[in-house]
């Protein structure tokens, strides 16, 4: 009857209607009002503050620092957008431009003495330090934050860690100030991910007590070389090391390679990778060593050296033990990593859901205002979830940092595991969150200046730089597996990773889940926790059977590839929840409590969702993988209210958004276009 | 409430002038102004025949700030919640202002300090003339920049905002226009014919009221030749610093390379302070650079509560002795310095306060929130 009636008042309007003029109606049409999402949402039920406590502690300080130096200084492209400022990088103005301004504004925060003590001072407090002030410098631009990495954590991180006391007192300090601008020379042509493969050469010479650095084919030319196309005055080479025609495996040294006026210097030839999909405010380079000879001191030694009369010396004899030894330290640019697809997954998701609390879209029935986009189920399922696995994986990454700085020489493996395994997941969550946000924006998403779309461009090679994300995963199963083996080698329980669980007996979970089972830490542990046993189970019986039938370790790993990726995956899932749960612990009851554990509910479901495992290995059965599928409904409807909250306890700053999550009809309005 | 006549209203058609007349206190804003300027706000935005508003003040001054010497009387006789009103009410006019859907046009003639930037600051347009004199002197006073100064100083160029925020530096009409904190530069005969203009003109349009002014405004006014202005570059580079002890080290070192009256002037002035204002005037000021001008306020009032209740520092107590009432000008601040101010120390102020009966500052809901009146500066 409504269809009816409405039809026929069109009708008599076509009919009485067709003379009044062209004004008229466009005094009766309504135009649309931007509405701050404040305005329209419920006041915060929590804490925000609180919860943005949780996510970046003790740090919080210094990251608004950072952002009130990056917002007030005119090199960081101000710009006004309905009564608004933001920054943001021009990614319209050429590479060379691009490259020319991070350099400056890593000049202007250095005057800030933002760099004063990031390498010389000590301590994990100090290490933290670092990871803020990059990822915070990240938040403005991908770019930015790895010029930054490069420098600071990859070549500073080589000196300190992989050189003694000599190469810390004639490097630290000057790479500090920038009178040094290193740059890290691993990846080849040819070699990425395999190390160990590279085919630079070095001998010594002892006559001169000198080390040659060669480069003897192309495919050995270095590669995506960060600094290395324009900046870098030193490099970080790693090189095999040959000693009277014994090759002793990859070693690094320090060489010289531009002089203080930026020259290129002797035996060394330079060129540009050229323009990429993003990141084209670094410099990547290619670099060819002819032959270059370089002192003595500069192999770095903590793990082996060369004798001035060109002995070998190590104390650590087997080959693949000193290159295990020697890579250790350089976790630090994982940690960085996941780290900093947080704050791009933030980024994109506050500008998206903001956007989605103010952009509406279809009535519902005629004459009614539109629908916000938010209040659509299916917009909530593809936002909401996604808030809270960023938090989850944010609490993860956080304790990643906390296992990095302290970590001994016996926690090495773990952080080598754990870092592993969350740059993987953490990253390959930021793209896909991305994506969705893109998404979810419509066509502004694509517009540069509203960040989303964009920033996928930007980030897109964390999935591959500092490991390939699936070799990492691949990594975390063989990891899993050598410690399984071991402690039944010894016949004693297991340790360390949190895999203590798989000590006590197999977890059983009820026939018929129902809503309120899946949201008890008990259920969730434990489903979690199952998987992680039986497809380390399955695993090492797979490993062990194809062993058995006398077939080469190192085959078996690349043919149990899909089992080793679902373990890769179970293990990082289990230790999120798992930290997911150890802050939980420190909050007092009350409405933060309670909207943490909705989001934890909505992380464990979201997971058992989504990853096919459930379903494939058993663990949910068809019935109860629909209970499941049913309480993702649920769980939306349940943290829509906290939606603008939650993605304001991001602590990102306005500035830092894209215009899109505000007044987005102001800053497109005809007043603010730029009449010439 | 029973009418006052500490405020003044003319009407003329549809512009209502509201005039602060308290001129022998240079229009310090007394409670009973605060109340009554709410009251006035409260009522034109419902009332359809009030389009523009103008606000002034009578006698050589625009507004001295609020009447903290009679605050302070309060809280001596009674308990610091009387005060908690009073800031109440005040921060909540200056939010009314800040979102109002109508517009203010603000005739800055002579004093225009603390309080009295917080009632016209916020508001749409700010008109400053030849002998405008600005500034935010709390920290003298044991107290830091309130009225939603953590949103307005923060959104100045650079680190202007921190400068003017912690040495109470005072700026001249053409400083203040050039930095934003004005729109509009009248030269001083020119006001009542301005005035005049806006009343007949009787419209409540804000390009319509912007051409008008623009009319009368000079566009260019001429710095003073020793300006601080011209100091920019020195000021971003030393404000910026993360701490209020690295900022004086670092003037310092500008002090050694070139020393000048501007210079020691500034760092007299930060040690002349209360250590706890300027620590917490500066974070004030640079977490409201990351804020809105709604949650600006809500944190200035639990600060002001905390100082008010004086149990990590009294210096408000004793700014005023020393500065409004025994006037000897010598405060004794207690922490003394700044390395006595710990961090511990700073916390406490931006934190909800431990009392039953204490409430963060609850701002009226707003009906409508237009772009500018999300960020003006």
């Amino acid at each position: 009857m409504d269809r009816v009636n409405f039809r026929t008042q069109i009708i008599t309007r076509h009919l009485t209607n067709h003379h009044t003029s062209t004004t008229n109606l466009l005094q009766t049409a309504t135009c649309l009002n931007y509405s701050p999402p404040e305005l329209s949402e419920p006041s915060s039920h929590f804490d925000t503050n609180a919860l943005r406590k949780l996510l970046d502690g003790e740090s919080m300080d210094e990251i608004d620092h950072m952002f009130n130096l990056m917002i007030q200084s005119d090199l960081f492209c101000r710009r006004e957008r309905g009564g608004k400022v933001f920054i943001s990088p021009d990614f319209n103005e050429p590479m060379e431009k691009q490259r020319e301004m991070t350099m400056r504004r890593i000049g202007y925060l250095k005057e800030q003495g933002v760099f004063d003590g990031w390498l010389t001072s000590k301590g994990g407090e100090a290490e933290l330090l670092g990871f803020t002030r990059a990822n915070s410098c990240g938040v403005f631009d991908h770019s930015l934050g790895i010029k930054l990495g490069v420098h600071f954590f990859l070549w500073g991180g080589a000196i300190q860690f992989m050189g003694t006391k000599r190469h810390h007192d004639k490097w630290l300090r000057p790479t500090e100030t920038y009178e040094v601008i290193g740059c890290f020379a691993m990846t080849e042509l040819g070699h990425g991910s395999n190390v160990r493969g590279i085919e630079t050469v070095t001998t010594y010479d002892a006559n001169t007590q000198e080390f040659i650095i060669n480069t003897p084919c192309e495919s050995a030319q270095k590669y995506w070389i960060g600094g290395a196309a324009n900046d870098a005055t030193h490099a970080a080479v790693f090189s095999q090391l040959e000693i009277n025609g014994v090759n002793e495996g990859v070693h690094a040294f320090i060489a010289q390679i531009r002089d203080g006026n930026g020259n290129v210097c002797k035996n060394v030839r330079i060129a540009d990778c050229g323009h990429k999909i993003g990141l084209n405010g670094v410099d990547n380079g290619r670099i060819w060593f002819d032959n270059l000879r370089i002192p003595r001191e500069n192999l770095l030694n903590s793990v082996a050296d060369v004798s001035p009369d060109g002995k070998y010396l190590s104390a650590i004899k087997d080959p693949l033990q000193r290159f295990a030894a020697f890579m250790a330290p350089l976790t630090s640019g994982r940690v960085t990593i996941a780290a900093s697809s947080m704050n791009t997954t933030k980024k994109g998701l506050a500008t998206a859901v903001r956007y989605s609390l103010s952009r509406r879209a279809f009535s519902l029935k005629p004459n009614e205002p539109e629908v916000l986009l938010l209040d659509y189920p299916s917009h909530q399922r593809r936002l909401l979830p996604l808030i809270a696995k960023t938090y989850a994986l944010n609490f993860a990454s956080e304790c990643l940092k906390t296992i990095y700085v302290n970590r001994t020489q016996e926690s090495i493996k773990i952080v080598h595991v754990v870092s592993s395994a969350l740059k993987a997941t953490l990253t390959w969550h930021s793209m896909r969150t991305l994506q969705e946000c893109r998404e979810a924006c419509g066509g502004q998403g694509v517009k540069t200046e509203n960040h989303v779309g964009q920033l996928k461009s930007e980030y897109d090679v964390q999935l591959t730089f500092e490991g390939d994300n699936n070799v990492l995963m691949q990594q975390v199963s063989k990891a899993l597996f050598m410690e399984f083996i071991a402690a039944k080698k010894k016949t004693k329980p297991i340790e360390g990773l949190g895999l203590e669980h798989l000590n006590k007996p197999a977890p059983v979970l009820p026939l018929n889940l129902t809503s309120s089972t899946l949201r008890t830490t008990q259920f969730q542990t434990d489903i979690f926790c199952l998987r992680e046993r039986d497809l380390l189970h399955r695993f090492v019986s797979e490993v062990s059977q194809r062993q058995a039938q006398g077939e080469n370790k190192e085959h078996i790993f690349t043919m149990t590839y899909q089992i080793a990726e679902d373990l890769g995956r179970a293990f990082s899932d289990r230790f999120v929840l798992q930290t997911f749960l150890d802050v939980e612990a420190t909050v007092p009851a009350g409405s933060l409590k309670n909207v943490l554990g909705l989001m934890r509910s909505m992380y464990t479901t979201i997971v058992m969702e989504e990853d096919a495992s459930f379903l494939r290995y058993g663990y949910l059965s068809t019935d109860n993988a629909a209970v499941v599928r049913k309480e993702v409904l649920k769980l939306c409807s349940e943290l829509r209210p906290h939606a603008l909250s939650l993605v304001s306890s991001f602590g990102i700053p306005d500035a830092l958004l894209g215009p899109i999550g505000f007044d987005w009809v102001a800053s497109n309005s005809w007043s603010s276009v730029k009449h010439v | 409430m029973a009418p006052t006549n500490q405020v003044l209203i003319k009407e003329s058609s549809n512009v209502r002038t509201l005039i602060l007349n308290r001129p022998k206190q240079l229009n310090a804003l007394s409670l009973e102004m605060v109340s009554r300027l709410l009251e006035v706000f409260h009522a034109y935005e419902e009332d359809p025949n009030v389009k523009l508003i103008i606000m002034k003040g009578e006698g050589r001054a625009f507004c001295a700030g609020g009447d903290v010497a009679s605050v302070v009387n309060d809280i001596s006789k009674g308990s610091w919640k009387v005060g908690a009103d009073f800031f109440s009410k005040e921060f909540t006019l200056n939010y009314l202002m800040a979102t109002y859907t109508k517009p203010q046009v603000s005739f800055l003639r002579g004093i225009v300090m603390g309080g009295g930037a917080g009632v016209s600051i916020h508001g749409r347009f700010r008109v400053v003339t030849d002998n405008t004199v600005f500034a935010m002197p709390e920290t003298a006073l044991g107290l830091f920049p309130d009225v939603g100064a953590s949103y307005y100083l923060s959104r100045l160029p650079g680190f202007f905002g921190e400068y003017v925020g912690l040495t109470g530096a005072r700026l001249d009409g053409a400083e203040m226009l050039a930095c934003g904190l004005a729109t509009h530069f009248v030269p001083l005969e020119k006001l009542s014919l301005l005035e005049d203009a806006l009343c007949k003109a009787n419209t409540g349009d804000p390009t319509i009221i912007s051409n008008i002014i623009n009319e009368f405004s000079n566009k260019n006014p001429k710095f003073k030749e020793k300006s601080q202005y011209f100091r920019l570059k020195t000021i971003d580079r030393c404000f910026s610093r993360r701490t209020v002890e690295e900022i004086i080290s670092a003037l310092q070192k500008e002090a050694d390379k070139n020393m000048d009256d501007w210079i020691s002037w500034t760092i007299e002035s930060l040690k002349k302070a209360s250590p706890t204002s300027l620590k917490i005037s500066l974070r004030s000021i640079r977490e409201g650079r990351l804020e809105g001008v709604g949650q600006c306020l809500i944190r200035e009032y639990r600060m002001v509560c905390t100082v008010m209740r004086g149990e990590v520092s009294r210096d408000f107590f004793e700014g005023c002795r020393a500065l409004l009432l025994d006037k000897d000008k010598n405060p004794k601040w207690k922490p003394s310095k700044l390395e006595f101010v710990s961090k511990d120390m700073v916390d406490r102020y931006f934190a909800a306060l431990d009392d039953k009966e204490w409430e963060d500052l609850k701002l009226p809901a707003r009906s409508n929130l237009p772009s500018y009146a999300i960020s003006k500066l």
